[in-house]
């Protein structure tokens, strides 16, 4: 018994100092990479942020509802063809559309979700999944009749906003993301612990028939979720337009990459997909700062999804 | 009352056939989901329209079937077989994206009717799989190759330094999306280019915005460290406005901000970021000034469909028609050889702002046009620089600093 | 007496197929081939699904099948009839190694990574331009496959599915069916009933992408050319599992009828809506999966089971 308890108490120990060993090595990387390529981590954390806003609403679903949803980003691009031409008609800046976006957005996701995806809740997961891919090539499509594919972007002046130290300039706009990721999964956390729907449905998302038992009512504990996380992806439709043209397929990639962070970080982990998106961010933007590696940017992603899931995976197995 | 109805049947099946006889089918392909795919269909019916309203071909009325490709080479094979085996169409005209257009090609090859293409400029497969004449002489290719349009570029910009010599090029970088487009213009312009020496060449990938990118920090502080007299960047138009933007955040002005996407934004020209960037494209609406049969297809277009014509694919398609139809007209049929014959003497004054004639490419032996032209943005509107005898602006030089 | 009609039909079907090109014209054996190609891939997703595992790697596996059967001709020198095999044998190589190491993992995490891998597959080709042609791509010199003889090309992708649908057949009828519902059902009592689980799912998951292979090879002989984009598309991997739900999931039957309908239904709609048509497909398979959630299959069992239960 005892015996047991200092070998624990070594594996703890052990795994104390891996630990410290591995943030030494990226504290060290982290400096290496400042003095060599200052605007890697510039450029990586602003890339980062992106990736973690228009993923962490996906975290949310798939944590709660347990639904994959392949419109993510079609709801996203939705949301800013909405701004864009409310923004046209008006006059308006797109920053002052973020909240009718995010209002918008939440009550076109609430529709969808009574009049689709409740349905098919208690259908095999992937017909959740191909109802949502049918869901997406519909929104996609609609948009592009109705505006076909050209592009548009409102030209705006501070998104070339940018700081001169030393020999180098650091754009800074895309802090922006930065900002909103933390502001969601800090206020993800606060809602889901702190308040009496977000409990609701945290014990709906681990146990639905348990959180009927006690009153629970499931489905709407669902559509508040799936009409929340559209309304964050809404504001970041509004967000995305700063930055980025938009045409009717611009949504689509966020989907995957968004997918990919979402398993990395692993579901239901929110501050997880925040660590996932800064890896990814800066081991892109490293690969992109180099000619030889210039490239293959695009594989560091799936390489290191694969790696992170299969790390955990042996770990897990292990630790059984 | 039965004798009547069954006479007026009989009218109508004998109006019918009639009709069959007097018109002359054509198939069009193109990927109808995209803005070139869409304007280019509606430009060739325009075209059938103006035709069949000036009396037809040899007293036949033309008659236009669009199929879509969807960009996919195995749906862009089964509108052929479509439009060949169901509609018995006499040629074909259309396309646009080259892996859909390889697809097409054995459909094509079998049946042997004359197909006037107005996209596809990739040489490496398109051209390739089209293979050597004769196998290939059905096949009238009107855009230019990619490998031609990297040639004019190096002689515009020869020429534009000869004729202004305040003009100086000898570094040039290019950043280039990482796909089919951008990879066939980085491989053009290292060989046009870099051939002689003349020029330093240096270039850098990056992920278009089409494709899910949008971040060019990378490449436009790679693009700045080498410090070209000419920046070009071979994009889409999602990538315009945001690598001006992000241009000027890293304060990145060279002495020419050149742009090669196939379409531009909607209201880039407003934008105060549009300023004085130049571009490579075969028409602009600027040209209604100073060629009346551009002003022509301008305005009949606006008319019927009330939207300007986004790019010079809708052009490309409305020549096809036209030029189509002049061949019939000469060869007195649709009979491939004949048709073939007739088109090779094909002397076409095209709104594009050049007669348009048939030569050898490379590879195949039905090349048309193989010049693009250089213009700039200039308070709002495309203006052509070169080719000269076209011009409708002198080129604005240096590319203004950032304030 | 149920089965006997049940073979007869599959008779009458397979007769029908064989002979098509001696009364179809060239149209609907285009239709068919393409309609044929997703069948068999959607035949072949089923088959490892029927572990439970569901792959979002199609598309990977097919495009690698599609450059190995290509470059085995133009860089390596093959016969063309051989690179098709030999596209096969490439993925389910492939397939055989890559298995070892993520065959442990279940759900989502098994689906991500076969996403992954086909995307690392894509980036790889992409970037060896000297050897795979690059982003633009690569054609075969000689052109396509039988001179592209439409017969010849509609029996070569119909022996393409007829390999699937027999692997299938060979699923569910030895014993590796029941060591796959085994899994599908219950991991842990499978295990303890000693089914060795790992070994089970290697072989499914080889013989699934070796046959994934097989139909990239075949498709890339009958058009000629490959490019990244082409070989790799999304669609291989989501128009397969679609028309999988649409039959209806764990059986050779419903992804053939999922795919004669979303197959047919898409080329309809193209001739009727030229533009527009890909809206109303995606509205289709919305309401399909709302209104038929086990598929048409599922539909059916319902309604002959209601019949039934009206005579009683």
């Amino acid at each position: 018994m005892a015996a047991k308890q200092n070998g624990n108490k070594g594996k703890h120990m052990a795994l104390k100092r891996r630990t410290a060993i591995l943030a030494a090595l990226a504290a060290a990387a982290t400096v290496l990479i400042l003095l060599w390529k200052p605007t890697v981590i510039n450029n990586g954390l602003q890339q980062a942020g992106l990736y973690a806003a228009i993923a962490i609403p996906m975290g949310l679903v798939l944590g709660i509802v347990h639904i994959v949803n392949l419109a993510h980003g079609e709801f996203m691009m939705v949301a800013a063809y909405a701004t864009y031409f409310a923004c046209k008609a008006l006059g308006m800046d797109p920053l002052f559309a973020v909240l009718p976006a995010a209002a918008v957005t939440a009550l076109l996701g609430w529709v969808v979700f009574r009049l689709t995806i409740q349905r098919a809740l208690k259908a095999p997961e992937l017909n959740q999944l191909i109802l949502t891919f049918g869901i997406a090539i519909a929104l996609t499509q609609v948009v592009n009749i109705l505006f076909t594919s050209q592009t548009y972007k409102i030209p705006l002046e501070y998104v070339s906003a940018s700081i001169d130290i030393g020999e180098n300039t650091f754009p800074v706009w895309s802090y922006v993301f930065v900002a909103t990721a933390i502001l969601y999964a800090v206020g993800l956390r606060l809602f889901l612990t702190r308040t009496t729907a977000g409990k609701a449905a945290v014990a709906v998302g681990q146990n639905p028939r348990g959180a009927a038992i006690v009153g629970i009512d499931v489905n709407r504990s669902y559509g508040l979720v799936f009409a929340l996380a559209l309304a964050l992806v809404g504001a970041m439709g509004a967000l995305f337009l700063t930055k980025s043209a938009i045409f009717p397929q611009v949504g689509s990639p966020y989907t995957m990459k968004s997918f990919c962070l979402v398993a990395m970080a692993g579901i239901g982990n929110i501050p997880g997909i925040l660590g996932a998106s800064v890896l990814l961010g800066l081991s892109e933007q490293l690969l992109r700062a180099f000619r030889e590696t210039r490239a293959w940017a695009d594989i560091v992603f799936f390489v290191l999804i694969i790696a992170v899931i299969l790390g955990r995976s042996v770990s897990w197995r292990r630790k059984k | 009352m039965k004798k009547l109805l069954s006479s007026l049947a009989a009218l109508a099946l004998v109006s019918g056939a009639a009709f069959a006889q007097s018109t002359i089918k054509i198939g069009g392909i193109w990927t109808l989901a995209d803005i070139t795919g869409k304007q280019g269909s509606a430009a060739a019916q325009l075209a059938v329209e103006e035709i069949n309203a000036a009396g037809g071909i040899n007293g036949k009325k033309l008659e236009l079937i669009v199929a879509d490709d969807e960009g996919k080479a195995d749906k862009a094979a089964a509108a052929v077989e479509k439009l060949a085996t169901v509609d018995k169409v006499e040629a074909f005209i259309g396309g646009m994206a080259s892996g859909a257009e390889v697809g097409k090609i054995p459909a094509y090859a079998k049946y042997g009717k004359v197909v006037v293409a107005t996209g596809a400029a990739s040489s490496a497969i398109v051209e390739k799989a089209l293979g050597p004449s004769p196998g290939s002489d059905y096949y009238f290719h009107l855009h230019p190759w990619d490998y031609n349009q990297g040639a004019s570029y190096a002689e515009g910009w020869d020429a534009i330094q000869k004729k202004y010599p305040r003009i100086q090029i000898k570094k040039i970088f290019l950043a280039y999306e990482e796909g089919a487009f951008g990879k066939s213009s980085w491989d053009a312009t290292k060989a046009l280019f870099g051939a002689d020496k003349r020029y330093t060449i240096d270039g850098a990938p990056f992920k278009s915005a089409l494709l899910g990118g949008g971040d060019y920090t990378a490449v436009l502080e790679a693009a700045k460290a080498f410090k070209p007299d000419l920046f070009l960047w071979a994009g889409y138009d999602a990538d315009a406005l945001p690598m001006l933007e992000q241009a000027k955040a890293l304060k990145f002005s060279p002495g020419i901000y050149l742009g090669a996407p196939p379409g531009w934004p909607i209201g880039f020209g407003s934008s105060k970021l549009a300023r004085n960037v130049s571009l490579y494209g075969m028409w602009s609406p600027a040209m209604n000034d100073t060629n009346a049969a551009s002003k022509k297809f301008y305005d009949a277009y606006v008319k019927k469909y009330r939207e300007e014509p986004a790019t010079y694919f809708a052009l490309l398609s409305y020549d096809a028609v036209r030029i189509l139809a002049d061949g019939i007209k000469a060869a007195g049929s649709t009979e491939p050889a004949a048709l073939i014959k007739a088109l090779e003497a094909t002397k076409y004054a095209s709104p594009l702002g050049e007669t348009i004639t048939f030569k050898s490419s490379n590879i195949i032996k039905h090349q048309g046009i193989t010049r693009q032209k250089i213009l700039q943005w200039q308070n709002g509107i495309q203006e052509v620089i070169w080719p000269f005898e076209v011009a409708t602006a002198e080129p604005v030089y240096p590319f203004p600093a950032w304030k | 007496m149920n089965r006997n009609i049940a073979r007869a039909v599959a008779a009458v079907v397979a007769a029908v197929a064989v002979a098509l090109p001696a009364f179809a014209g060239a149209y609907p054996l285009q239709v068919a081939r393409n309609v044929m190609m997703y069948m068999a891939l959607a035949i072949t997703w089923d088959m490892l699904l029927r572990s439970g595992q569901i792959s979002f790697g199609i598309a990977g596996l097919f495009g690698l099948g599609a450059y190995a059967a290509i470059l085995g001709v133009v860089r390596g020198g093959m016969p063309v009839w051989l690179s098709i095999p030999f596209a096969a044998v490439v993925a389910a190589a492939a397939a055989f190694l890559l298995g070892f190491l993520i065959l442990r993992l279940r759900a989502m995490y098994f689906s991500i990574v076969t996403l992954a891998l086909a995307e690392m597959f894509r980036i790889v080709i992409h970037n060896l331009h000297d050897f795979t042609g690059g982003p633009e791509g690569i054609v075969m010199p000689a052109g396509v496959i039988f001179g592209g003889n439409a017969a010849a090309l509609y029996w070569l992708t119909l022996a393409g599915l007829a390999v699937a649908l027999a692997a299938s057949w060979w699923f569910e009828k030895s014993r590796i069916r029941f060591a796959l519902t085994a899994i599908g059902n219950n991991e842990i009592s499978a295990s303890s009933s000693g089914v060795n689980i790992f070994r089970w799912l290697l072989v499914a998951f080889t013989v699934t992408s070796g046959i994934q292979g097989l139909l990239g090879g075949i498709y890339v002989q009958s058009y000629g050319f490959a490019t990244p984009d082409g070989v790799f598309s999304a669609d291989f991997t989501l128009l397969p599992l679609a028309m999988a739900l649409l039959g209806g999931m764990h059986g050779t039957v419903g992804p053939v009828l999922g795919a004669v309908l979303l197959g047919l239904v898409s080329e309809w709609l193209k001739l009727k809506i030229p533009y527009g048509h890909l809206i109303v497909y995606g509205i289709i398979i919305i309401i399909v999966i709302l209104f038929m959630p086990a598929g048409i299959l599922g539909l059916a069992r319902k309604m002959s089971r209601g019949a039934e239960g009206g005579k009683s």
